[in-house]
């Protein structure tokens, strides 16, 4: 192992609330962000021989698993115009076992407004408020770190806005 | 652009951080997670450039023998039998100090009718076959410092060893089925929770997750557990790591039950205290489990801040014993060195000074097999570094 790799453990500790939170401000059900979490870190697990810090951050190299995984999971199963069905139409289960946990979190409603923002500048808000700078969060969308800070700040907008019109 | 005069968007990016940071999984979700990563450990520790697969041929084993006896073996019944130290046959200078397994406590014989017939025959994860000999593989992380060295050599044998003429007993297990994993987890008073693709399940108990998975090919593994406690809730430390870990595996009711040798290293800032697996062999001592890279491995509880952090060993099972002849001294010397033959002129030249009995798992689909074999050892200097060359000559005569 690279002397400057942190153990795996590390990497998990520090990092497994901060995807976990990702993954669920853009799909429906902590379930569902459970099993991406889940894949993401066996993926990474399984990855982790051939991670190089000159390449990249751990963080960055992380998020980027958890992206890709997010995105299969929503191509693999169709599941975005579901998500917008249920996010929209659809009040969360207090029953939901695993969900119980969550139903402590205070800013539930405010990743609902998250989750329906269109994809990228979901994707711009998720990564930069999980710790990301704007410098990874370009890499990760493939544009410039410019663009990235535009990107967010118009996502940060339009989340105002969803905001005040479901308070109006 | 420049927002910092929107008070409304500065309060919307704190909420946003707040929820972010507050956002998490449920309570025991990441030691479950953890505790299934665990069990799929081999799969990225081991030389990960290297996985070339095992090297399966099969041979034909003769009938056993009219006096050969068959037994069965039950892990989980047996007296825990404290050994220190290896078994070497003779052999003199370096040893591959590695780590290894455990072995059943106690058998039940009974009389068997003729052996388990053919068997796949064990071997060492071996390098691509375009490896020029140059070293360039290290050993697992969780082992010695040694470098392994996978690739062809040319071999000279430097050592002494003596094979007591006879037989020695094969020992087979069946892949067990979720039912005997939820038995095995009742047994520890733990209720099944799921059961995730690839596993015969996870399991809840008092202040501990389980997780059981069955045998895999690739990397070889035999069924395994994984218990997780709730660190929360653990008593205090022993004087030692040994000492806590000790306690703890009594205490889930999961100590070894066979022979066993007790290795303590530092794995990625994790203490790992191993109860290294033996079989007892007839007249002779102990013969250790090794895995496909030739390392001793058992039952191994991890530690962190002093506290333990998982356990992971053997799933108990039945295990079939039937004895079948084996090999020469120098034919086993002569098996060793034959590979020679086909290194190429660029290959290190390496003594191998050390041979021991070991016993290694072959997966063989729904029953597997822990096959007795002499493991061959020695070390070449390269550039500086000692690396350790490993051969594996099953010890069942063909």
């Amino acid at each position: 192992m690279l002397a400057d790799r942190p153990p795996f453990e590390d990497l998990y500790r520090d990092f497994l609330g901060r995807i976990y939170a990702y993954v669920r401000a853009q799909v429906a059900t902590a379930a569902d962000a459970e099993d991406i979490t889940a894949q993401v870190f066996m993926n990474a697990y399984q990855a982790y021989g051939r991670f190089e810090t000159r390449n990249t951050t751990p963080a960055a190299w992380l998020f980027r698993i958890a992206r890709n995984a997010t995105l299969d999971h929503f191509r693999a199963h169709g599941r975005r115009e579901r998500l917008r069905r249920t996010i929209e139409h659809q009040p969360v289960s207090e029953a939901d076992p695993a969900g119980m946990a969550e139903e402590q979190i205070q800013y539930r409603a405010l990743l609902k407004h998250v989750a329906k923002l269109p994809e990228r500048q979901r994707d711009a808000i998720s990564l930069r408020h999980s710790g990301l700078s704007f410098e990874e969060v370009g890499v990760l969308m493939s544009c410039s770190e410019d663009a990235a800070k535009m990107l967010y700040h118009r996502a940060l907008k339009a989340l105002r806005e969803s905001v005040q019109e479901e308070m109006a | 652009m420049n927002d910092d005069d929107d008070l409304e968007l500065q309060a919307l990016r704190r909420q946003l951080d707040d929820a972010f940071e507050t956002t998490r999984p449920r309570a025991g979700f990441e030691d479950a997670l953890w505790a299934r990563m665990q069990a799929r450990r081999p799969a990225w520790q081991r030389l990960r450039d290297f996985l070339s697969g095992l090297v399966e041929t099969v041979r034909e084993v003769p009938a056993v023998p009219a006096a050969a006896v068959a037994a069965v073996l039950v892990l989980a019944i047996g007296v825990g039998v404290l050994s220190f130290g290896g078994f070497h046959f003779g052999g003199a200078g370096s040893t591959t100090s590695l780590s290894s397994g455990a072995q059943p406590g106690a058998a039940q014989n009974f009389n068997g009718s003729g052996g388990f017939g053919r068997l796949p025959s064990p071997g060492l994860q071996t390098a691509p076959t375009a490896d020029t000999g140059a070293p360039k593989a290290a050993a697992p992380s969780n082992q010695s410092a040694t470098n392994l060295y996978l690739g062809p050599a040319k071999l000279i044998w430097a050592g002494q060893l003596y094979v007591r003429p006879g037989s020695l007993p094969v020992y087979r297990y069946q892949e067990p089925t979720t039912a005997d994993a939820d038995r095995f987890a009742a047994g520890l008073g733990a209720s099944p929770t799921t059961r995730p693709a690839g596993t015969l399940g996870d399991y809840a108990g008092d202040g501990f997750v389980l997780g059981v998975t069955g045998s895999s090919r690739k990397p070889p593994s035999e069924p395994t557990f994984f218990l997780t406690p709730d660190r929360s809730r653990l008593p205090a430390a022993g004087a030692t790591a040994t000492d806590t870990a000790t306690a703890f595996l009594s205490a889930h009711s999961v100590s070894p039950v066979w022979p066993y040798l007790i290795a303590v290293d530092q794995v990625d800032g994790v203490t790992r205290v191993s109860y290294l697996w033996q079989f007892a062999v007839s007249a002779d001592p102990v013969a250790f489990v090794v895995n496909q890279w030739g390392e001793r491995y058992g039952l191994e509880v991890d530690l962190k801040d002093g506290q333990p952090l998982q356990a992971i060993g053997p799933l108990p099972l039945n295990l079939e014993t039937a004895d079948y002849p084996i090999i020469s001294a120098d034919q086993a010397i002569k098996k060793a060195l034959a590979s020679s033959a086909s290194a190429p002129a660029s290959a290190p030249t390496v003594r191998l000074t050390d041979a021991e009995l070991v016993y290694v798992l072959v997966n063989a689909g729904d029953r597997s097999f822990y096959e007795p074999a002499f493991l061959f050892s020695g070390t070449f200097p390269f550039y500086g570094a000692t690396h350790v060359k490993r051969v594996l000559v099953p010890a069942i005569a063909s």
